[in-house]
């Protein structure tokens, strides 16, 4: 079993342009083991994403107090590519276009950057995971040799990053808004794959707006965040409530001193 | 030089057995050299590069055991049926020509060779349409000392299927070796052809390369030319490449700039006749203190001719790369077209790079265009990779692969591709 823990983590973010430094997260506790699956809803411009890309590793993140623990242990000096080593993976909102880059050469660089250099993965054995995985996320096999992500469309780029969370494996995966910009459709096939990650070795954070995503992939625990703070959390039923009341009516029941961006 | 030098051309009539219209071509452009300016790559200087380093022609002939040797290893790569030339210093040590072509007339030889035998296809093209000897200093020092070379003659209307190969060995085991080398390519109306030098050096001495080609290609013909320069560290080189494009000709450059040392160069095509086209692509890598300073260039003198170019450029270490784009639409040459690409990437914050568009219109029924950019690695592709536990180092060899690719997958023959592929690898990893 493998254990990620956030503990009071406050995030700093200097706006490109102005220059100024802004607060996002401000003390914000959150701990899952492999096996479960988290989610994390809350209104816009309160730090769902911030949280993931801090966790990840993105530089233009500061911490400037409390730490993330992997397995007991921190990892806020460890660079992106050793936490994803050590098994973390972030299904990105906007995933970078690499273009003269297949999507099938990078899958491999990336899941032999995890096995040691005399124990690469074997061409048969890697084909065959895709295959398999491709069929599950009914996608097309064309895909593997085009250019990573570049003229994907949005729903094409969404389900390409679960495809590599299923060849990747990792034991913790944080996927950011990954429904979206999905039709039904879409977002059957990417609950589809992630289900089909379920199990004692995987845990997932999944970071959404909408209660929707999460008829088709069951959550066992609901984290509301505002104002860069877990301020409550619950069982998959906290999120029909919200559903039903919205964030306005959740903060007003606890008296939370939030403002809320697309509030009227 | 000076007339001093003139004893020296006799010698290439009674010792090498040179046909004398060569040597008088000679004696002109020793006798023009003081009196002409050294070539001009905007935004670079180098003033300080020895590329006329000695007053005599240097002939020599590679010791046997270094010829075989060198040929061995290259024809390793080849598989049999591949048509090629093979040249060692001034050696041609190998040349293989399918039976049922050279029955066609195609010629893939020697070039002084050819002017003793086929001198009535030499003696027009060699410096005079495409490339002339009056030009600069370097193009007449150049033919005044010219050691060594390759002629290919493809007829009238003959299509030749496989790529011709070319393999020219730098010899420079000693100093006093320059490396003065031109590939004449001549294409006869309707013929078509790929051809594909391959560059490189052989030993440790400081010498320079003077190399150039040209090619004629007349009307309707179609001639694809790669090339992959892989010159040593300790050579300094100095290149022309040039085409003549008569109506609705059609030549293609695929170049992979990787040597390791300094470096100016001239990429032009001039499209004549009406609807020639030309695709220029360049890819340059330079590294350690290298300098390198190119023009590539396409002059539209013919209606409705169409010229592309683009170009990539990677940086690393101190070096300093320059890539001026030269856009030339002579007067008179209506509905022509003239697009432009030239993008620098960094990977060192002390190298220094100049992407240069520069656009000469004469006409005004022209469609004209350009893109440059000097840029560093995006961060948010560096990123993405490494959130996949790909480590840095890797990543940002995918990333330049990318940068690159545009142009690389635009490179018809996939032999030079794939050398290009790894000899790009090499000098990445060789860089961390």
């Amino acid at each position: 079993m493998s254990t990620l823990e956030v503990k009071d983590l406050h995030v700093e973010v200097q706006d490109g342009e102005s220059g100024a430094v802004k607060e996002i997260l401000k003390g914000v506790n959150l701990s899952m083991s492999t096996g479960e699956i988290h989610a994390i809803m809350g209104p816009n411009g309160t730090g769902k994403s911030t949280l993931s890309e801090t966790i990840m590793g993105q530089s233009a993140y500061h911490v400037t107090q409390g730490d993330i623990l992997l397995d007991g242990n921190s990892i806020l000096d460890m660079p992106v590519d050793e936490r994803a080593r050590r098994g973390l993976f972030l299904a990105m909102q906007y995933p970078a276009e690499i273009p003269g880059v297949t999507n099938a050469e990078f899958l491999r660089a990336a899941i032999n950057a995890r096995r040691p250099k005399d124990d690469q993965i074997s061409v048969m054995s890697f084909l065959k995971e895709l295959d398999k995985n491709l069929d599950l996320l009914d996608m097309n096999e064309a895909m593997t040799e085009r250019y990573l992500n570049e003229g994907f469309s949005g729903g094409e780029k969404k389900r390409n990053e679960i495809l590599q969370l299923l060849m990747i494996k990792p034991a913790f995966a944080l996927l950011d808004e990954i429904d979206s910009g999905l039709d039904i459709d879409a977002l059957q096939v990417v609950a589809k794959g992630v289900n089909s990650m379920r199990g004692d070795n995987f845990g997932a954070l999944i970071i959404t707006h909408y209660q929707r995503l999460l008829n088709y992939i069951k959550p066992d625990v609901v984290h509301v965040m505002m104002g860069g703070r877990i301020v409550k959390t619950g069982g998959a039923d906290l999120a029909l409530k919200l559903e039903d009341e919205g964030y306005a009516g959740l903060r007003d029941e606890f008296g939370l001193d939030v403002d809320l961006v697309d509030e009227n | 030089m000076s007339q001093e030098t003139m004893p020296l051309v006799e010698d290439t009539v009674t010792k090498h057995d040179e046909p004398t219209w060569m040597a008088d071509k000679r004696r002109v452009a020793i006798d023009q050299l003081p009196t002409l300016k050294m070539p001009r790559i905007q935004r670079f200087d180098y003033r300080d590069w020895q590329l006329m380093p000695s007053t005599e022609i240097h002939w020599q002939s590679s010791s046997a055991s270094l010829a075989q040797s060198e040929l061995d290893a290259t024809t390793a790569k080849m598989d049999d049926q591949q048509i090629s030339v093979v040249q060692v210093g001034q050696t041609t040590t190998q040349v293989k020509l399918p039976a049922q072509l050279a029955k066609q007339g195609v010629l893939v030889m020697d070039l002084f060779d050819a002017m003793r035998e086929y001198p009535e296809l030499v003696k027009p093209h060699l410096m005079t349409n495409v490339i002339k000897t009056n030009e600069t200093k370097l193009t007449s020092y150049h033919m005044a000392m010219l050691t060594s070379g390759i002629f290919v003659y493809v007829p009238r209307g003959v299509v030749v299927n496989q790529p011709i190969e070319a393999h020219i060995i730098q010899d420079s085991t000693k100093t006093d070796h320059p490396l003065i080398s031109h590939v004449l390519i001549v294409a006869e109306a309707g013929s078509e052809f790929a051809f594909t030098q391959h560059l490189s050096t052989v030993g440790e001495a400081e010498n320079i390369a003077n190399c150039f080609v040209e090619i004629d290609a007349a009307e309707d013909s179609r001639v694809r030319f790669s090339s992959l320069d892989a010159f040593g560290p300790k050579t300094e080189t100095y290149f022309e490449r040039r085409g003549l494009a008569a109506t609705h000709a059609n030549i293609d450059w695929a170049v992979g700039l990787l040597n390791d040392g300094n470096t100016i160069g001239n990429i032009d095509t001039n499209l004549l006749g009406e609807g020639a086209e030309t695709d220029s692509k360049m890819i340059a890598i330079t590294d350690g203190t290298a300098r390198m300073g190119i023009n590539n260039g396409v002059t539209n003198r013919g209606k409705h001719s169409v010229g592309n170019i683009l170009q990539r450029g990677v940086l690393l270490g101190q070096s300093q790369l320059v890539f001026n784009g030269i856009g030339d639409i002579i007067h008179g040459a209506s509905g022509a077209k003239a697009e432009q690409e030239n993008r620098l990437l960094m990977m060192s914050n002390e190298a220094r790079g100049n992407a240069n568009p520069i656009l000469l219109i004469d006409e005004n029924d022209v469609l004209a265009g350009h893109a440059a950019s000097v840029g560093q690695v995006d961060q948010q592709q560096l990123y993405y990779l490494m959130s996949r536990g790909i480590d840095r180092q890797q990543a940002q060899r995918l990333v330049i692969r990318g940068f690159l690719g545009v142009v690389l997958s635009a490179i018809p023959a996939k032999t030079v591709r794939q050398e290009l592929i790894t000899t790009i690898e090499r000098k990445l990893t060789d860089e961390n």
